[in-house]
């Protein structure tokens, strides 16, 4: 029994600071934006996100403050540290150093 | 800043972890109500869109204990767990906690007592400022021997011609002074001190002042600074102490100032109660100063009497400070062997000898090594002695839980059954040996410092009070975990794997019935039981050794009858009496005492019987060519008449020392056998003659008139040296305290009295001091022996318990397992004593294997013991053999009562049962 969309752990890193870093969201909202920007290709699962956010959290990359949702519960929501700021960069170079290595040698044949 | 937010944000999942695990589930509750919100717009009813809802979200409680891990806390969380948990355990077989627990404390109290004897005797560093800076002065000859006394002039020239030190202090030891303060006198240990000592040191007083340049000058008021023991006891820690006038050995005294609590001097062992100026010993110790003589200590160059230590200047190393010392040191000690030239004890042979001294430097931050020198062999000895106590202990508390893992095994392996990992069990049970080593450490703890201060109070005697500070500190603490915790390794670990590996289906089918799953598991602890009685086989010998050690000396005849002897010293000096009034004055004591009823001798002489030390000069024997690398050194001591007759050391030929070997007749001398054989050999000595050369006024010839019998007057081991008694009339002068010896016909010490009123009758100004008996004389200089006798024998007794307890755990867990295997024998028809056979003989079988293990261990173990033996071999057969016989004795004892039980099994109820 695997699962489909897994993500590499690193990646979700990368997903989860990027989505939360134009403003803060609570953890369905960055479940569904990953779900919609990807056009649904990216699941990601209730079981990784939440340990990954947590883990995130003591890093003191992200932080977290309880703040009302749109539908008026007490939601809480995730929001960029400047050395997770720092981070999300360092990442998103990686990846992007990374996929287009990748694309080279899945293109070149 | 990154830092402190992160330690922040786990401080609080840390702290609030109640707060934290309620908002994790207040998160994701949050979440999943979204989905099902979501679920029902896509047209979904209320109860589908929960199901979808949770099926999407999976396992709720995998998900909170990943979310909870990444928190980082779960090793403290299971900490907790396996502390709750093994405390529950523990409360759940209190018979067996208390036994692991005091069995534990026996061992680890027991090393550390001795332990916080070694470290106060041997390790502690001096409470002084930048100890490693310390230096101690000490000197050496070409045949290795060393020297670590200096003259006064020595010390001034040292200190005054020197450019590598920052500081150079001497000091001597006062030994018990009579202290009199606010009219009531007490004995205080006291010590003389060069100007600088303390600000050399770093060592503020905390009330007060220290002494100065200026106080040291004889004609200076003399000053006295207390220490804080004494500041307590005797002026209740009032700042009137300074200022304070006292009376040290009756001289008047000014209290200047208090040393702090941590600094007792700077030999361990020897705290110290009062310092007073170098240029005051004239005052409390008339006679050793020998004021305007010229033996006066202040300007006498080769009166030794100081140690000396130095200060480095920083960036100096040792051997630019001895590069730099050495030459002055040689110019004063040449100036100091021209000095002796015409006085006692000299002679071209003890010049030369003097001479050839060279300075060494030794490291000073430890203090004087006297102390370590005389107990470090014991001491260690003694370390090794309890961490095998230690070892038994542990073996008897390995064997306690796997008897207890026996019946814990249903348990253990529903734990592995449900999947506990096989490290996370070991952990568990690794835990509750933790707890038990954690509760053995702390009672043995408080069991120490009992233990280590009478201890103290053991190895003390009346005149050379050893004091140790012994107090719980950080390192002794820190020893003490460290102990508990090997302890834990060795008695812990083992059962522990043991026990976590378990063939489940056997062990959850057979738990039931009282059977050991474990393989071996009985082997096991047969094995260590062997290993215990071995070990206990080991101390026990080598507590007999120190008994017969003990033994040996105490009867050893020491070449005069120490029964019914008194002896008491007097200085003649202190009161002003020259060497010609002398004679007339002891006779006058001598036929005083001698008309007392129930004495039926006494006599006196410089050196008294074991006093510790003895003169030595060189002699030069007529006719007798020395042989290269001959030492001509004797000792010499001088006696009164009747010598001889009074210790009851047999003339073997000539004649004892009389009434009339005067000043003015011939210069005689009686040697023992040891200088006869040395000189003479097989030939007559009597009539022989010998010089001493450079005795003031003595150009003629001493003719030997008689041999005595070897005595030990240094010290009852060692070698006796060649000895010559001089009358004490035809002695020089001399600074020395005279001893008498009183034999008496009824017990000594009732003559204590009486003996000194009539020596207060003859001069009232004479002062009586060292009055005991010759046998509490030779007691005191075998303390050190009789306290590691005692302690091991003491640690011999508590292995030999222990290894009874073991025994008889073993053997009564072995006959309750068998009950059902003897139930069905006797049912055959087996006899009663049959079965006791049985039993016992199994018992004996690992009784004779530690036994036989033992003597070899014992053997081998033994000759790292030959230093502390005297007259006794480290492989003795009969104290092998007594051991062995004891503690074959203590395993019939513990099988004993098991093998009753196995005699009573009745077949039917064992039948049943199953």
């Amino acid at each position: 029994m695997g699962k489909p969309n897994d993500l590499v752990q690193g990646t979700l890193d990368l997903l989860i600071l990027k989505t939360i870093s134009l403003e803060p969201k609570h953890g369905w909202a960055i479940a569904k934006r990953i779900q919609q920007v990807s056009g649904e290709v990216l699941q990601v699962q209730q079981g990784s996100l939440y340990p990954a956010l947590h883990r995130l959290e003591q890093k003191a990359w992200i932080r977290a403050k309880w703040a009302e949702s749109d539908t008026g519960r007490k939601a809480k929501y995730y929001s960029l540290t400047a050395a997770g700021r720092a981070q999300l960069e360092k990442e998103a170079a990686n990846w992007s150093r990374l996929s287009a290595a990748i694309n080279l040698v899945v293109e070149t044949t | 800043m990154l830092c402190a937010q992160r330690l922040w944000v786990r401080l609080q999942t840390l702290f609030r972890r109640e707060r934290a695990a309620q908002l994790l589930d207040d998160e994701l509750q949050f979440h999943l109500d979204e989905q099902i919100a979501e679920n029902v717009a896509a047209g979904m009813s209320p109860q589908e869109a929960r199901y979808a809802a949770r099926r999407v979200f999976g396992n709720l409680s995998l998900l909170k204990e990943e979310a909870r891990e990444s928190w980082g806390w779960i090793w403290l969380e299971q900490i907790g767990q396996d502390l709750r948990y093994g405390l529950r355990m523990l409360r759940k077989s209190p018979g067996f906690t208390i036994v692991a627990v005091l069995t534990l404390a026996l061992g680890i109290g027991a090393n550390t007592a001795i332990f916080s004897l070694v470290d106060a005797a041997l390790l502690r560093l001096l409470p002084v400022e930048k100890p490693e800076q310390l230096f101690r002065l000490t000197s050496i000859n070409r045949e290795g021997r060393t020297n670590d006394w200096f003259s006064y002039p020595t010390f001034k020239s040292l200190l005054e011609d020197n450019q590598t030190l920052s500081g150079l202090i001497a000091f001597h030891s006062l030994g018990n002074l009579d202290f009199v303060a606010g009219g009531k006198g007490e004995l205080a240990r006291g010590q003389a001190v060069s100007s600088r000592y303390f600000t050399t040191l770093g060592v503020r007083a905390i009330l007060g002042r220290t002494i100065t340049d200026a106080d040291e000058n004889a004609s200076a008021t003399p000053v006295a600074v207390i220490s804080y023991g004494y500041w307590t006891s005797r002026f209740n820690r009032s700042a009137s102490a300074v200022g304070a006038a006292v009376v040290l050995n009756g001289a008047p005294f000014t209290v200047i100032g208090v040393m702090p609590p941590e600094f007792f001097g700077l030999e361990p062992g020897q705290l110290v109660d009062v310092s007073i100026p170098l240029t005051s010993v004239a005052l409390v110790q008339p006679q050793f100063a020998a004021a305007a003589s010229p033996y006066d200590i202040l300007t006498a160059p080769f009166r030794n009497w100081l140690h000396i230590m130095a200060r480095l200047k920083e960036g100096q190393t040792e051997s630019q400070a001895k590069a730099n010392l050495a030459p002055i040191y040689e110019q004063a000690i040449r100036e100091a062997a021209a000095g002796m030239h015409g006085l006692a004890f000299d002679s071209p042979g003890a010049r030369r000898a003097f001479a050839e001294f060279r300075i060494e430097l030794e490291p000073g931050s430890r203090g004087l090594t006297a102390l370590r020198q005389q107990f470090s062999k014991p001491l260690t000895f003694l370390l090794a002695m309890a961490s095998v106590l230690l070892l038994i202990a542990c073996t008897n508390v390995a064997n306690l839980l796997l008897t207890n893992g026996s019946s814990r095994q249903k348990e253990l392996a529903l734990r592995l059954a449900l999947g506990a990992g096989r490290a996370r069990v070991i952990r568990q049970l690794l835990t509750e040996s933790v707890l038990l080593a954690a509760g053995g450490g702390a009672i043995g703890v408080v069991l120490a410092f009992a233990g280590s201060r009478s201890l103290v109070r053991l190895m003390s005697h009346s005149t050379s009070r050893i004091r140790l500070d012994v107090h719980p500190d950080a390192r002794i603490l820190a020893f003490t975990v460290l102990v508990s915790l090997i302890a834990v390794v060795v008695f812990g670990l083992f059962p522990a794997c043991r026990d976590s590996r378990l063939d489940l289906s056997q062990a959850v089918k057979e738990a039931g019935q009282g059977r050991a799953a474990v393989p071996g598991r009985f082997r096991m602890t047969e094995g260590l039981v062997i290993a215990q009685i071995a070990l206990s086989l080991v101390l026990t010998v080598g507590a007999g050794l120190l008994v017969r050690t003990l033994q040996n000396l105490k009867n050893f005849y020491p070449g005069f009858h120490e029964q019914n002897v008194l002896l008491f010293s007097i200085q003649r000096g202190m009161v002003g009496y020259t060497n010609s009034q002398v004679a007339e004055l002891y006779e006058q004591i001598k036929a005083q005492i001698e008309n007392t009823p129930g004495v039926s001798a006494v006599s006196f002489s410089t050196f008294s019987p074991l006093a510790g030390w003895s003169g030595f000069t060189d002699a030069a024997v007529e006719g007798y060519t020395p042989k290269p690398g001959d030492n001509p050194a004797i000792s010499v001591n001088f006696v009164g008449p009747s010598y001889f007759r009074t210790l009851g050391t047999a003339v073997l030929t000539g004649r004892d020392i009389k009434e009339d070997d005067r000043t003015d007749s011939p210069k005689i001398a009686v040697i023992n056998e040891a200088m006869a054989q040395h000189f003479f050999g097989a030939r007559n000595p009597i009539g022989r003659r010998f010089s001493i050369p450079g005795w003031v006024g003595d150009p003629s010839q001493i003719e030997i008139v008689g041999v005595v019998e070897n005595a030990r007057f240094i010290s009852i081991r060692g070698e006796v040296p060649p000895a010559a008694y001089i009358p004490f009339f035809q002695s020089p002068d001399s600074f020395l305290a005279t001893t008498f010896e009183v034999r008496s016909t009824i017990n000594p010490t009732s003559l204590a009295g009486s003996v000194g009123q009539l020596t207060q009758q003859t001069d009232n100004r004479l002062p009586l001091f060292d009055v005991r008996t010759l046998s509490d004389r030779i007691d005191e200089s075998l303390v050190q022996e009789r306290t590691v006798a005692f302690l091991s024998s003491l640690f011999g007794a508590v292995a030999l318990f222990l290894t009874c307890v073991g025994l008889y755990g073993v053997m009564a867990g072995s006959v309750a397992q068998r009950t059902h295997e003897i139930g069905i024998r006797m049912a055959l028809g087996a006899e009663r004593l049959g079965v006791l056979k049985l039993v016992l003989g199994r018992g004996m079988v690992m009784a004779l294997v530690g036994v036989f293990t033992g003597i070899l261990a014992s053997i081998t173990v033994g000759q790292f013991m030959t230093a502390l033996l005297f007259a006794v071999k480290p492989a003795d057969g009969p104290t092998i053999v007594a051991a062995s016989f004891l503690l074959i004795v203590v395993a019939t004892v513990a099988c004993c009562i098991p093998a009753r039980r196995a005699m009573r099994v009745d077949p039917m109820v064992a039948l049943k049962y199953e």
